[in-house]
């Protein structure tokens, strides 16, 4: 643990939140955007400064503050960053810069509103990612709910947003109660409970509860909270619902903010795996096939997708799948793919909703029977989205392609099957985002079609730098792989380590082969 | 010269990424920037023809230590893959004539895509796919073959549907892309053996492995990349998607079917010989398959009425006897009838569009005789044995059709059983909805019901007691009517009509494939 000297992540989280209140309270309507162009453009600076700043070859926590917050409960103020969290904050605050850029001129009603939710929004994710303390965590969790709530509910699309924003809340308080329990179950395991009164040492800091291990009987219990806490957010396959009914009805750049911030994976990456770690290894299997299933589930339902946006989250969720295969592995290969791919969503998947956005912004319509001939009408777009479209399905020289071989990879290493299915998702992914490019970007372009103008300056801005990105690390995928290797290798030895000690057997064959 | 392989493929990126950006930012429009992207894209590509040269006659002269590393792609943990490449034997002459190829096309494409619209998309993806061959064939390592193979595949995709207003250029794009992927993705489950059992994606560590494999670790292996290479070069479940990629221009035929991409699978079953060698199994059925094709092909070729679709299947002919070569054991003659069959085909595709004007005193000569006595046969020949459409009924259409069937479950039954149906949410989501009740205005009769739950929890306890009442209301109070058996007989229908949705086969195939999945 390395105590910071000047507190740069409290600064990250709070500079977006007093944003939001400036913004908030500011009169003028493009004054307000134009401020809040500005404060995001500088906490995207913060971030790349912290992003510099940090130091890959040390596997501890960075950045650290640590304040008393609730004494009594043992409840700190404790953030801090290591190699699995960094790359996500620059990500995070590019992503709102992207969505504040996309939505400049689509949202004219509460606009300062609008734009101090998205702020706070990013503030409060920022927080997830930094809050190593587990009530912290939780709060910051929560408390993206009510921006995301107005944002799908007031400036949604779809006739029914109101549904949908009530649909996304239930859902996530639904798995915030699983993930509520959980920590209480730890936090109580780790006190000596007394005979009156509240139980003394409470802990509910994240490196204090890694070092005190759960007994076995309460390792599966905990792990499937956790699981079923994530799952939701992720979203997993019985609890994805949510995200096809929010691209419909929320607004794309929500949507994009949505799919490109994979908060349930990171959690489960986070959380749920060192929480419970021989739980994790002993049930990995059962979190790759729920994984493999999602995978081809989702693959298959997009196949049969008119709707860009609709198509757009299966995908996602086909993807978020593989993910979850990756980490089910349990090797550094796929739990380095899984990073690789989590950042790749903030890239692509996000970029592809914006894109369908500015179609949507344009034509009315996202449906393939209103398009058709986009390429020939629209060329840069068609460019962007083909790019973007070659990258979530993992063609080399993309980013996605690294994240997927390694994820792969990973998956034969330890379960021979689940590779093979994450084959045959591959083969599916081209086939749905192609026979939907096909549709709606070629043949001949309609009469309502033919009257939009191409992407403007700002549009291909908004574009360009994830375009950029996504090239970048296709053909440098070890700028990213070098700052996440010692924590992934650390994580992974944890998980695995904590395993061998309690059972005092040694791992199954896979695990032990990626050890060597 | 070792180094220099570095940049054979590299200058072509180069050229393509120029035009490709220039035609994007709006610096390359129209016909009089047309010359200027050829000078970039003729000077690229004829100095990295005369580097290979150079290296190929440095080979000659031996010179070359053979391989030459400049870097690291992606490490992590011991899977290492490095930017190498070879600079001896095959792959450099097969670069070699790949590069003077790629270079003669190029300049033909000059002239014949003058003025069309497409004309700096076309040199942006000829650019890049002289790019990807090359460093298909001289890579050295695995990695690196595959971005090649993929990206190759990715240009013939874009190159088929190069006039993508047509309806059916697009559609045999896509059909092409896909089958190709099949491919693809046995290469990277070959790539992921090899590092599982040989601990390296390296093609020296693959061929000649340091402990060295068993008999069923080199079948494996073997077998994906078999899979890959029948998809490339278009060998028998394959086939097909030959013929479709004709809709492309006629110099990107050439360079794609007839000159360069088409070889990519033999080139690799040649380079892999020690690998093959261990598999005789493998072996085998490289000659099954070889020889299938070219029967098939030779047979479906007789009945083609225009000139690109019975190329196509000399192609795919020629290419199953250098299969069959492989498979025997005959590599030298297999790889001398690549060299061979590259250079011609890559001729008659280029001069296909002037064969009318070469055959004007020697017409084409009617089907063979005993073609048209067998009438089976030749009603096969003409529907080319059927395979596409065996293709779309046996794998596309089931696919599709449990798409639809799990799309309408995961509408009308998961997103139901997840407890947030649409009028209970409504009557959380909307305020407005309790002023137009209060005043009188009802939407909807469901509130009607004593309990009304929300969520997940809530329905359940609201259909239990539904459920409770229904009993009590129907079967305790009633007794057993004439009611009573009217609802099992209804059950017994709907018992049945599921087990016979079941009892199809798209579902028995997925229950096997699962079977399958879980006991490997």
């Amino acid at each position: 643990m390395n105590e910071a000297s000047f507190p740069l992540l409290s600064c990250i989280i709070l500079w977006p939140l007093l944003g939001a209140v400036v913004v908030g309270a500011m009169r003028d309507a493009l004054l307000a955007r134009k401020a809040g162009l500005v404060i995001a453009g500088f906490e995207l600076i913060l971030t790349s400064l912290l992003l510099l700043q940090f130091n890959p070859d040390d596997s501890n926590f960075q950045w650290v503050e640590r304040h008393a917050w609730i004494p009594s409960l043992h409840v700190e103020y404790l953030l801090g960053i290591d190699g699995i969290s960094v790359l996500f904050l620059p990500m995070t605050a590019l992503l709102t810069l992207m969505a504040i850029l996309a939505s400049w001129n689509a949202i004219q009603h509460l606009s300062r509103f609008h734009l101090a939710l998205l702020l706070a929004l990013e503030g409060m994710t920022v927080g997830v990612f930094c809050a190593l303390d587990m009530v912290l965590f939780f709060l910051f969790w929560e408390l993206t709910l009510p921006p995301i709530f107005f944002l799908i509910g007031l400036w949604g699309i779809g006739a029914e947003r109101r549904l949908a924003a009530a649909k996304y809340t239930l859902f996530m308080l639904f798995g915030g109660v699983a993930l509520l329990m959980a920590i209480i179950i730890l936090a109580l395991n780790h006190a000596t409970p007394l005979q009156e009164g509240a139980p003394q040492e409470l802990v509910f800091s994240l490196p204090q509860l890694l070092k005190t291990p759960l007994p076995d009987h309460l390792q599966a219990t905990v792990f499937l909270l956790l699981l079923l806490g994530f799952a939701v957010k992720a979203p997993l396959l019985p609890f994805h619902t949510w995200l096809p009914t929010v691209a419909m009805e929320g607004s794309p750049h929500t949507t994009a903010l949505l799919v490109g911030l994979k908060l349930g994976v990171y959690g489960l990456v986070r959380f749920a795996l060192p929480l419970a770690p021989s739980a994790a290894v002993e049930y990995s299997w059962a979190l790759g096939i729920a994984g493999g299933v999602t995978l081809v589930y989702a693959a298959l339902i997009a196949l049969q997708q008119s709707n860009l946006r609709r198509l757009l989250a299966y995908s996602s969720i086909s993807h978020v799948g593989l993910v979850v295969v990756g980490i089910a592995s349990l090797n550094i290969q796929g739990i380095q793919g899984a990073i690789l791919q989590l950042l790749n969503f903030t890239l692509v998947a996000s970029s592809l909703m914006l894109v369908a956005g500015f179609i949507q912004h344009r034509l009315g319509s996202t449906e393939a029977i209103h398009l058709g001939g986009l390429a020939k009408v629209m060329p840069r777009l068609g460019c962007c989205y083909f790019l973007f479209m070659l990258a979530s399905i993992g063609v080399p020289g993309t980013n996605g392609f690294p994240a997927e071989l390694l994820l792969l990879i990973g998956a034969l290493l330890s379960h021979s099957s689940l590779a093979i299915t994450a084959l045959a998702g591959a083969v599916l992914s081209a086939a749905y985002m192609l026979s939907f490019t096909r549709r709606a970007f070629w043949g001949e372009a309609g009469r309502h079609v033919n009257q939009i103008t191409d992407l403007r300056p700002r549009e291909l801005l908004v574009l360009a730098v994830p375009a950029v990105l996504v090239l970048a690390i296709g053909f440098f995928p070890n700028s990213v792989f070098n700052v996440s290797r010692t924590t992934a290798e650390t994580w992974l030895s944890y998980v695995l380590d904590q395993q061998s000690l309690k059972s005092g057997s040694v791992a199954k064959d896979g695990v032990s082969e990626s050890l060597q | 010269m070792d180094a220099l392989t570095v940049f054979i493929p590299l200058l072509p990126l180069l050229a393509g990424v120029i035009i490709g950006l220039g035609n994007f930012c709006g610096v390359f429009r129209g016909e009089a920037k047309e010359a200027l992207a050829t000078d970039i894209s003729l000077w690229a590509m004829t100095l990295s023809c005369l580097m290979s040269l150079v290296v190929l006659g440095a080979d000659i002269s031996g010179k070359n230590t053979g391989a030459f590393d400049a870097g690291e792609w992606l490490r992590c943990d011991s899977l290492v893959v490095s930017v190498n490449f070879i600079s001896t034997g095959l792959n450099v002459r097969l670069a070699a004539l790949f590069a003077v190829l790629l270079a003669i096309i190029m300049r033909f494409s000059v002239d014949y895509l003058h003025r069309e619209a497409g004309y700096f998309r076309f040199f942006f993806v000829f650019n890049l796919f002289a790019f990807a061959m090359l460093l298909l064939v001289l890579s050295g390592s695995s990695v690196m073959t595959f971005m090649g193979w993929e990206i190759a595949g990715l240009c013939s995709y874009l190159l088929i549907a190069y006039r993508y207003d047509r309806p059916v250029a697009t559609t045999n794009a896509t059909r092409v892309f896909v089958t190709n992927r099949i491919g693809d993705a046995g290469f990277v489950l070959g790539i992921g053996l090899s590092y599982l059992w040989l601990d390296s994606v390296n093609w020296i560590d693959i061929k000649n492995p340091s402990n060295p494999l068993e008999i069923g670790e080199a079948t494996a292996i073997a077998f994906c990349f078999a899979v890959a290479v029948f998809a490339k070069s278009a060998q028998l479940p394959f086939t097909p998607w030959l013929a479709r990629a004709m809709e492309g221009p006629t110099p990107s035929s050439a360079v794609f079917y007839g000159a360069v991409m088409i070889h990519a699978g033999i080139y690799l079953v040649i380079f892999l010989q020690a690998l093959f060698e261990q598999a005789p199994l493998i072996m085998g059925l490289l000659v099954v398959v070889g020889l299938s094709t070219a029967v098939y092909s030779f047979l479906v070729g007789l009945t083609q009425t225009d000139i690109k679709s019975s190329l196509a299947f000399a192609i795919s002919g020629q290419l199953g006897l250098m299969f069959m070569e492989c498979g025997l054991g005959f590599w030298d003659i297999a790889s001398w009838h690549l060299a061979a069959h590259a250079i011609v085909r890559g001729y008659q595709m280029l001069t296909a569009p002037s064969v009318l004007h070469h055959v004007q005193d020697n017409p084409i000569q009617p089907v063979s005789s005993f073609l048209v006595q067998s009438r089976w046969l030749y009603l096969a020949s003409v529907q080319r044995f059927w395979l596409d459409q065996l293709v779309d009924w046996g794998f596309v259409k089931p696919i599709r059709q449990l798409a639809h069937d799990l799309s309408y479950f995961d509408g009308e039954g998961l997103d139901k059983i997840m407890g947030v149906s649409a009028p209970a949410m409504r009557a959380a989501a909307s305020l407005a909805q309790l002023k137009e009740r209060s005043i009188g205005a009802r939407l909807d009769n469901e509130f009607d019901d004593f309990s009304h739950g929300s969520g997940l929890a809530g329905t359940l306890t609201q259909w239990t007691a539904a459920t409770m009442h229904w009993l009590e209301d129907h079967l305790v109070l009633e007794g057993v009517s004439n009611r009573t058996l009217g609802y099992s007989r209804e059950l017994g229908r709907i018992v049945n009509q599921v087990e016979r949705r079941i009892l199809r086969p798209r579902y028995l195939v997925l229950f096997v494939f699962i079977t399958l999945l879980i006991t490997f």
